[in-house]
């Protein structure tokens, strides 16, 4: 009886799942209509760049495909590998003087920044920005001064209290009332700075938790061996703090990345902001499935190169696994 | 004969109205083994981290290697004598992130600013003094406790101290792993280090220690020389401690 019952089951979600699975397949090579996507690679690559300039944001992305690859791939020991870190640092300034230009390079205006190229400044930029944020906020909450502990956990109570599309309507729209006229700020620029601030206050919380499961004896003993509190710090503390941070630091990385794709209602063409342009195109009229699989593939693919990259370094910073 | 630790009056107080420390007074000559022993919550661990400002006084005063220490707890003595005393823990704390030899470079290179490759080179003499030389590019938790304790050792001799402290260094061993760490501190001893040690093994205190100092609820309840400490105790208080240990 049973077994009957069984079977059918499995007869019936077969017959559900080849269903599925088929119609998806149909749609995908026979029914959809790729042309907004091929068409258009360079657009959600690069935007609006100039088109004689196009070379510079697609060297900085290969340059980072090369780098993704040789941190996962590569050997373990070698010459190269004692610089990565520093290597992985200098990707944001390089890409930004790829993009931006100036010093030899012709300058391009930040109108003119687009796509996924635009989708991971942002990122990065504002990630590098969030990180010694985050830390000097959690250690401002840890502080024995109680000014500057009050005045951290204001501001990270504060930050976690308003959503993120109202802190960056804040950066878009009301920052440039307040300064004074001739001095502006540029979108770009704008849009790290709301990103990094908010991010941090979350980085803080991720850091503070680390810092609180390193037990008081560690700065004991980094005392008695004559270290300043800086370096017990700096030395003993933070590394594992961060190590033990990382997990959720990966979680804040991800997150940012796909928040990005807020700026596209405030009008920065990032990834989706190209998109939505490109389907504004009577050309393109209502592929709106095609594009929006295709960027979903397109952050999926990016938020997993992070996620093996995080989980690589975690295996890194791990002193049993690691063979140093 | 000069004297390394000058101590006067201590008080330390934790919460108002009980005494931590309640008076003590002690002297420890240079190169002299001083065995603090009493039950849990004497104020022995409280005593010894007091001479190197790991707790601050609430009275008297204490003098360290001619530094002076009292109630006010400036900084400036306090890092002048944490860079002459060594100090070993009972959880041995070492760093979980560091390599042994890193452990143990550390403070020579980045507070004594002494070149790398000296500061290993002393470093990997001091593991071969512990006998645990081969474990030095293992990390912290690929060790047993003994071994972790002979790391740490190792780590505050790497400084040159001229005072050891050890707060209870073997309670949290296995017993079968006791053995190679007094091993290490009775060397020390017989090199002529000046050693403070709180501990509850009596046959290290009876063979090792010059002196052996009882306390009993922040007080020193009396002070001999071990072969009378251990046979016949002044005190009635230390014969009841004695006649339970055993």
């Amino acid at each position: 009886m049973n077994r009957w019952l069984n079977r059918s089951v499995t007869l019936v979600l077969t017959a559900l799942i080849g269903w599925g699975v088929w119609s998806v397949l149909h749609w995908l090579l026979l029914a959809a209509d790729w042309q907004v996507v091929v068409s258009n690679l360079p657009l959600y690559v690069v935007g609006s760049y100039p088109v004689d300039q196009r070379w510079r944001p697609l060297l900085w992305m290969i340059a980072l495909v090369v780098l993704i690859g040789f941190t996962l791939l590569g050997p373990r020991r070698g010459p190269l590998q004692r610089w990565l870190p520093l290597i992985w640092l200098a990707m944001a300034p390089l890409g930004l003087w790829l993009v931006a230009g100036g010093m030899m390079l012709e300058p391009v205006s930040t109108r003119d920044w687009g796509g996924f190229t635009l989708t991971l400044l942002l990122t990065f930029g504002s990630g590098l920005l969030a990180l010694p944020i985050g830390v000097l906020l959690a250690l401002g909450r840890r502080s024995r001064l109680p000014v500057l502990r009050l005045s951290s956990t204001a501001y990270i109570e504060l930050m976690r209290a308003v959503p993120l599309i109202a802190v960056l309507f804040f950066g878009q729209l009301l920052i440039p009332l307040f300064l004074p006229p001739g001095l502006e700020i540029n979108r770009v620029l704008r849009a790290v700075l709301a990103f990094a601030f908010f991010a941090a206050a979350y980085i803080a919380e991720d850091v503070r938790g680390g810092l609180q499961a390193i037990p008081p004896t560690q700065r004991e003993a980094a005392a008695v061996l004559g270290l300043s509190e800086w370096q017990s710090l700096q030395l003993v503390v933070l590394p594992q703090a961060l190590r033990i941070a990382l997990p959720s630091l990966t979680n804040q990385a991800v997150g940012l990345l796909q928040n990005t794709s807020l700026m596209a209602i405030l009008g920065l063409v990032e990834l989706l902001g190209i998109s939505r342009s490109l389907l504004a195109n009577p050309v393109f009229i209502g592929r709106f499935l095609e594009v929006y699989l295709w960027l979903a593939a397109v952050y999926w693919l990016a938020c997993t190169a992070m996620a093996l990259l995080a989980r690589h370094l975690e295996l890194r910073l791990d002193p049993l696994r690691s063979d140093r | 004969m000069t004297v390394a630790i000058r101590a006067t009056d201590l008080v330390k107080s934790y919460t108002p109205g009980s005494r931590a420390l309640d008076g003590v007074s002690l002297e420890v000559a240079s190169g002299e083994v001083l065995v603090v022993m009493g039950p849990s919550g004497s104020g022995k661990s409280t005593l010894i981290r007091t001479f190197n400002g790991l707790e601050k006084l609430d009275g008297g005063e204490l003098d360290v290697l001619g530094v002076r220490l009292d109630a006010a707890h400036e900084e400036r003595p306090v890092c002048e004598i944490r860079r002459r005393v060594g100090m070993v823990f009972q959880q041995f704390n070492l760093f979980p992130h560091l390599s042994i030899l890193d452990n143990i470079t550390l403070a020579p290179v980045k507070v004594q600013k002494r070149p790398k490759v000296q500061a290993e080179q002393r470093a990997i003499e001091l593991l071969d003094q512990m006998g645990i030389r081969e474990q030095a590019h293992k990390f912290p938790a690929q060790l047993s406790g003994g071994q972790q304790q002979r790391v740490a050792i190792a780590r505050a001799l790497a400084l040159d101290p001229e005072v050891m402290l050890f707060d209870e260094p073997t309670s949290a061993l296995d017993p079968e792993r006791v053995k190679e760490v007094l091993d290490a501190m009775r060397q020390l001893a017989r090199d002529g280090m000046t050693m403070v040690v709180v501990t509850h093994e009596l046959g290290f205190a009876r063979e090792v220690a010059d002196r052996v100092m009882f306390m009993d609820q922040g007080q020193v309840v009396e002070t001999s020389d071990p072969a009378s400490f251990f046979t016949n105790a002044r005190e009635e208080r230390s014969r009841r401690f004695l006649s339970q240990m055993v």
